[in-house]
């Protein structure tokens, strides 16, 4: 059987084809390999081995009777757990959540689950995925699979962690502004955060409905197109959902049309605070890429520096609405029967909600109230507004002479776990990067700079930004990119 | 944008109030601290002119989005019934709103 290290969808497929292996075995293989080794990572919040291996069997039935199956069948996937797969546990990493089990499949669920998926499990996040280390989940931590006393990113750093460990072929992870690209970058996986609107948000826990995503993480630039290509598309339930003309160049892109390509290089990317091993390792990218026999060009995005400021007023405004649902009532209670005996309904909610978030979300909420309360609203919320608009601003001009933009996604290797826990300012840095994408409603791609890392050497990746709907444009480069020895 | 930009322990206890979080003592002086440093920080926006910019209310650039006005059956009501912490003949069961 190929070795769980080397598995991709590609390779997944064609072994199932062939008949090397059943997608029996290699479920088996890899509920044996996550009893064996998440003790020590913590990527997983709950397995569906029950689930799985009847998913893997009916992959295997398909195959055996030669019926035609898709690229997906049987590929056993990590779901992040804020993302609902039904009668599965889906907790958020939230206390507030600890009971409940969801009731339906999220779209992009229903959509892998049609291509014949195979769902291992849920995993750890940072509540209701707000942060950007893991350390934020009500139930654990999650280590990095490169260095087991560092933080493997997040919010989605269990779906990172969970493929740089091999614990899973690939995984869904949700993106608002940079929980996917960031823990990727950390890990060293390939991660997208797709266009606002390509994937349906139904059945993804709402953070903060304006920026959010769902995309994948992946072991390479192709099996991430192999998954986007699956869970994009307009959708009923979604009504911000749009069906885009994406075609088969997301999976064959054209290399000489790709050659054709002006890269921008914004200045506003490359500052002081960059740490030096990363200014490296992204111009060695630009290098290969520029080898490929594209153009590179320097642009200039001058709202940058406002972005965080922005993102931090417009995620808590969100939050503090999105999060009134979680009143420990209609998704489960977490208060003890006879204590519930005795309570009133306003106390109830104080208390449940009083103990059931965590520090972060009690900290987005209240500032979110804050700035959307009457006499700030335009000071702060409306202000917001008018600078994400900038922000979105400057980027149509710069798409206007160059095809797609290429920055570091962190600006620092992965950091140590509890190094940047005690000041959320220092914590919420790490994103300012990708935030600028979410705001501006762009596609964005983190993809590692180098594929062989030398002992104790902790990866770094790069970001493609693509103009909206222009997903190909990025996934093609990264598929050329990461062909390159 | 409001020059004062610190919050005072009885904003934030009728904030908290107003979110339905109960919040303990020392939460809420490490919730003031925060704070604080997040409303300094969004400070540098005072620096840009937006007074003819149009606020970005969202993340599409979509119009009136319609659905048929048509009848649908929920076919998976029980389930959310069943997430109830108590329920009675179907029907969501809380706690007392008066007493």
């Amino acid at each position: 059987m190929e070795p769980l290290h080397d598995l991709t969808i590609k390779k997944f497929h064609e072994g199932l084809l062939s008949e090397e292996f059943s997608a029996l075995e290699v479920t088996q293989a890899y509920f044996a390999r996550i009893k064996e080794k998440d003790s020590e990572i913590g990527a997983y919040l709950s397995l569906a081995e029950k689930s799985a291996l009847r998913e893997a069997e009916a992959a295997d039935l398909a195959v055996a009777k030669d019926e035609p199956i898709d690229d997906l069948a049987g590929v056993p996937l990590a779901v992040k757990d804020c993302i609902l797969v039904k009668d599965l546990p889906a907790t958020a990493a939230s206390k507030i959540l600890e009971h409940y089990i969801a009731s339906y499949d999220a779209t992009a669920i229903k959509k892998l689950r049609a291509a014949g998926a195979v769902f291992l499990g849920k995993t750890n996040m940072d509540e209701f995925a707000m942060g950007g280390s893991t350390e934020n989940s009500a139930f654990k931590i999650t280590r990095n699979p490169h260095d087991l006393e560092r933080v493997p990113g997040g919010s989605s750093g269990g779906s990172a962690a969970a493929i740089a460990a091999h614990l899973a072929v690939a995984a869904l992870g949700s993106d608002t502004g940079g929980s996917i690209r960031e823990p990727a970058s950390f890990c060293g996986v390939v991660g997208l955060k797709p266009t606002y609107g390509a994937v349906s948000r139904s059945g993804l826990m709402a953070m903060t409905s304006s920026l959010d995503q769902i995309g994948p993480i992946a072991k390479t630039v192709e099996d991430a197109a192999i998954i986007f290509k699956t869970i994009s598309g307009q959708d009923p339930l979604d009504a911000t959902s749009v069906a885009a003309p994406y075609g088969e160049s997301l999976t064959h892109p054209d290399l000489q049309k790709i050659r054709e390509f002006t890269v921008g290089i914004p200045d506003e990317y490359f500052i002081e605070g960059i740490s030096p091993e990363v200014s490296r390792a992204v111009e060695s990218a630009m290098e290969k890429i520029k080898g490929l026999g594209l153009r590179l060009k320097k642009i200039s995005l001058p709202h940058t520096r406002y972005a965080l400021s922005t993102y931090y007023i417009i995620v808590p405004a969100e939050v503090s609405s999105n999060l009134a649902r979680f009143d420990g009532i209609r998704y489960g209670g977490t208060m003890a029967p006879t204590e519930r005996a005795k309570t009133n309904l306003s106390d109830l909610y104080l208390k449940t909600r009083g103990e059931g978030f965590g520090a972060e979300a009690k900290r987005r909420i209240i500032l979110g109230t804050y700035v959307l309360s009457s006499g700030y609203y335009d000071a702060y919320y409306e202000k917001a507004q008018r600078v994400r608009q900038l922000i979105a601003d400057d980027f149509k001009q710069a798409f206007e002479s160059v095809d797609v933009i290429l920055t570091p996604v962190v600006p620092t290797p992965a950091f140590k776990i509890g190094e940047r826990t005690a000041d959320p300012l220092t914590m919420y840095l790490s994103d300012i990067f990708t935030i600028p994408v979410n705001l501006a409603g762009l596609p964005g791609i983190s993809i590692p700079t180098k594929k062989n890392l030398a002992p104790h050497e902790l990866p770094i990746n790069f970001q493609l930004i693509g103009k909206k709907w222009h997903e190909a444009d990025i996934l093609g480069i990264g598929q050329f990119y990461e062909k390159i020895d | 944008m409001v020059e004062k930009a610190s919050i005072t322990k009885h904003e934030l206890e009728h904030l908290a109030k107003l979110a339905r979080i109960k919040l303990d003592p020392k939460e809420e002086d490490k919730l003031i601290k925060d704070l604080d440093s997040i409303l300094g920080y969004f400070k540098e926006l005072q620096e840009l002119d937006t007074a003819d910019i149009v606020p970005m209310t969202g993340g599409t650039d979509l119009h009136n989005v319609f659905r048929e006005d048509a009848e649908r059956e929920n076919t998976n009501r029980s389930a959310g019934v069943e997430a109830f912490p108590e329920s009675k003949d179907g029907f969501l069961k809380v706690p007392p709103v008066f007493e």
